[in-house]
């Protein structure tokens, strides 16, 4: 099922039957059309679905779905055509979607050698760079034609659960893992920049700041959200509590530099805002949307 | 409408491990947590049933049992003997008491259960005073409920582990003193059946339901023999925490003395001899001296807390405490408690006896053939008349004896905990020692 929660106050709702959301992206050029990447059984064993959606007055109709022989469990829109998606499968592939082909994907690129968890298209102009992060512990960066990879990058010991580019500092990204570390890497160099024990358990999710190139967020199984600067990594800049389940993901606003918001286990969705006179994160959860569990 | 294509169940079960280890295991954590990761129940019988919300047995001593007003504890008061044990099992275990998130202590006949004294123990033991304490008393099963209340301070989480204890001087304070009770007492029949002495509920029960002198003789042989050899056998040296005290001797003169054997035990018992001994409570009664429980002192703790807790801690699992029942009985005929809190306690355990620990004496014989328990699966190595019975320390001494017991044998069994109580009530518990 996907929800589209528009203005806080309606909420639109497209029901997938027998397929359960992972991710959901909107499009950087459609403003009302989603992407989603759904699976079978929770994602435990089955096929998979890739979505997409738009948004109309009343609700959300469906524009194009595609089946894969495994779950998706991530999507990613192009940054340089309207048309064209990533996805990654249960079955370690990527696959490059068209909205205007109908069928088969344009694309499928199987090198990871266990489940494709995170991808992610670049966001930064004059580079079209895909990264991809894997349960096999490794995180490749592919060009749009997806073969092969253009490097792979070790370093995770544990499995990577997202892998984010960073939205100023082209061929940088950030990835969080299974082993409790946050790691930023330059593409460039092929290498491992900051490697950092943000918790003390696994980290399901990571995301940038938009409007400060030295800021990080990590979402953990522990519960908390800790933002990090990236200047000064031995303690977070603040650690924000309430949620009672595992992060599942975190996002920071792109339209408004003082708001984070997480969803979780919990069956909730939170929204962090950052008070003005401070310059840390308010430790509070200004809004919480509970979504019923069905 | 797909269907589920060909499909490895490694990789299937690999997924299901990694999502699954992102909710937590049941345990104690900064949030209260209604939904938790289990294992799975449907296992293989050995391990089934194992789970991170038991409550379990960590571990357990006791004091030996004194005979009161002529034995070596005569003279000591019962803090000393409380803290003798509260000691000796967390330093057995290598826990510091600031792990402790309660203390409770089964008493009867001290002031207000004795509650100053067990926190002045507390102090003697060298707990902090950052560790709560307070006392119980249900009577005889005292101890026993110690164990239960801790047990739920564990199941509410308000505590991860805790002490349960139980502590009696008879030689210092008797029964005497009943308290402040209306007069309204004498016209309630079953007020007044209260206060009838234990022997004549005794004499009652033997009478109601037909246990003769010889039946009650036979058991009391057979808790002096099973005491005996497993006295002799040094089967106790392992639970017992041996206490220097002192000793006041017939001319006045004060001495120190170290008690680590059970006092109370007559190797030399015999049929003949018991059949000599007069009625004690009613003339033409069939309760003697030998076939009672006796008046003793002692004291014994043990550690409990949620597996989950005590597996963190690197702690073992002695036993792990399966079912609990109390119930009341007619006050006059208190002594058929455990008739009724045995059944009730295995009903809620879902088992058929195996091996009981029964306090109390005599006629208890009859009652574990209604019950359909073999006898030699009762007080194997002695009960309450041949060891004695420190009231309020007595449950939780039973608990320690038994799951000590079970440890020896080495297979996975399980274990009950009996008593009746004064005023009208039994208890029971079923304990699982896991096997070796």
């Amino acid at each position: 099922m996907v929800s589209l929660y528009v203005t806080m106050m309606t909420v639109k709702v497209f029901r997938s039957p027998a397929r359960h959301g992972y991710a959901v992206e909107v499009s950087p050029y459609i403003p009302s059309r989603v992407a989603c990447a759904a699976s079978q059984y929770y994602g435990i064993a089955g096929c998979g679905t890739l979505l997409v959606l738009d948004q109309t007055e009343t609700g959300l109709t469906l524009v194009r779905s595609w089946e894969w022989s495994d779950g998706l469990f991530d999507v990613a829109w192009s940054e340089a055509n309207e048309h064209i998606l990533v996805a990654g499968g249960g079955d370690g592939s990527l696959q490059l979607w068209d909205t205007a082909n109908h069928s088969a994907p344009l694309r499928v690129a199987k090198e990871h050698t266990q489940e494709v968890y995170t991808v992610d298209w670049s966001q930064t102009r004059g580079e079209s760079l895909i990264v991809s992060g894997s349960w096999d512990q490794t995180v490749k960066v592919w060009d749009p034609a997806l073969s092969p990879s253009l490097t792979t990058l070790r370093g995770h010991e544990g499995v990577i659960y997202s892998t984010i580019w960073s939205p100023h500092i082209p061929g940088c990204f950030a990835s969080a893992s299974g082993d409790g570390t946050l790691r930023i890497w330059d593409v460039k160099g092929a290498a491992c920049r900051l490697a950092i024990p943000a918790h003390k358990a696994e980290i399901l999710s990571c995301d940038w700041c938009k409007y400060d190139q030295n800021v990080v967020a990590t979402g953990s199984v522990d519960c908390t959200v800790c933002v990090w600067d990236l200047r000064n990594i031995r303690q977070p800049v603040n650690q924000l509590l309430g949620h009672t389940y595992a992060i599942r993901r975190l996002k920071f606003s792109p339209f408004d530099k003082t708001v984070l918001a997480s969803c979780s286990y919990d069956f909730t969705v939170s929204y962090c805002q950052r008070e003005w006179m401070v310059s840390s994160w308010q430790k509070q959860r200004v809004r919480t949307l509970r979504e019923n569990l069905r | 409408m797909s269907e589920l294509t060909g499909f490895h169940s490694s990789a299937v079960m690999h997924r299901l491990k990694i999502i699954s280890g992102h909710l937590p295991p049941g345990g104690s954590s900064n949030f209260r947590r209604d939904l938790r990761r289990s294992d799975c129940g449907s296992a293989t019988a050995a391990s089934s049933r194992s789970s991170p919300e038991d409550v379990v047995v960590v571990h357990g001593r006791r004091t030996a049992i004194g005979k009161a007003k002529r034995g070596g504890f005569k003279d000591t008061t019962p803090d000393e003997l409380l803290s003798a044990v509260m000691s000796a099992v967390l330093k057995d275990v290598g826990l510091s008491p600031e792990r402790l998130g309660d203390v409770c202590v089964g008493n009867v006949l001290q002031p207000g259960a004795g509650a100053l004294m067990a926190r002045v123990a507390h102090f003697l033991s060298g707990f902090p005073e950052s560790v709560p304490v307070y006392t119980v008393n249900r009577q005889c099963s005292s101890g026993l409920q110690a164990l239960f209340n801790v047990a739920g301070a564990i199941r509410s989480r308000a505590i991860d582990l805790g002490l349960a204890c139980g502590v009696e001087s008879m030689s210092l304070r008797g029964i005497g003193n009943p308290g402040d009770l209306s007069s309204r007492l004498m016209d309630n029949d079953k007020a007044r059946d209260c206060i009838i002495p234990m022997g004549i509920t005794s004499e009652n029960v033997a009478e109601r339901f037909g246990v003769s002198r010889e039946t009650q003789d036979a058991f009391a042989l057979r808790s002096q023999q099973n005491a005996a050899r497993a006295q002799r056998a040094g089967l106790f040296d392992h639970e017992i925490v041996p206490v220097t005290t002192k000793f006041v001797d017939d001319e006045g003169k004060e001495r120190q003395v170290t008690v680590s054997r059970d006092e109370g035990v007559r190797p030399g018992t015999t049929l003949e001899g018991l059949a000599k001994l007069r009625p004690a409570f009613k003339p033409d009664g069939s309760t003697t001296a030998g076939n009672s429980s006796q008046v003793s002192d002692g004291a014994a703790a043990v550690l409990i807390g949620r597996r989950s807790a005590v597996e963190a801690l690197g702690l073992p699992v002695l036993g792990v405490l399966r079912a609990s029942a109390v119930v009341g009985v007619p006050p006059d005929v208190m002594g058929i408690g455990p008739a009724y809190a045995i059944p009730a306690a295995l009903q809620q355990a879902g088992r058929k006896c195996l091996y009981a620990d029964v306090s109390s004496s005599d006629f208890r014989l009859r009652f574990m053939k209604d019950l359909g328990i073999p006898p030699e699966k009762v007080n194997p190595n002695g009960g309450a008349i041949a060891l004695g019975h420190p009231l309020g320390c007595t449950g939780a001494r039973q608990v320690v004896t038994l799951l000590n017991e079970l440890k020896r044998r080495g297979r996975r069994a399980y274990g009950v905990v009996s008593m009746c109580i004064g005023t009208g009530m039994g208890a029971a518990a079923v304990f699982e020692y896991p096997g070796a």
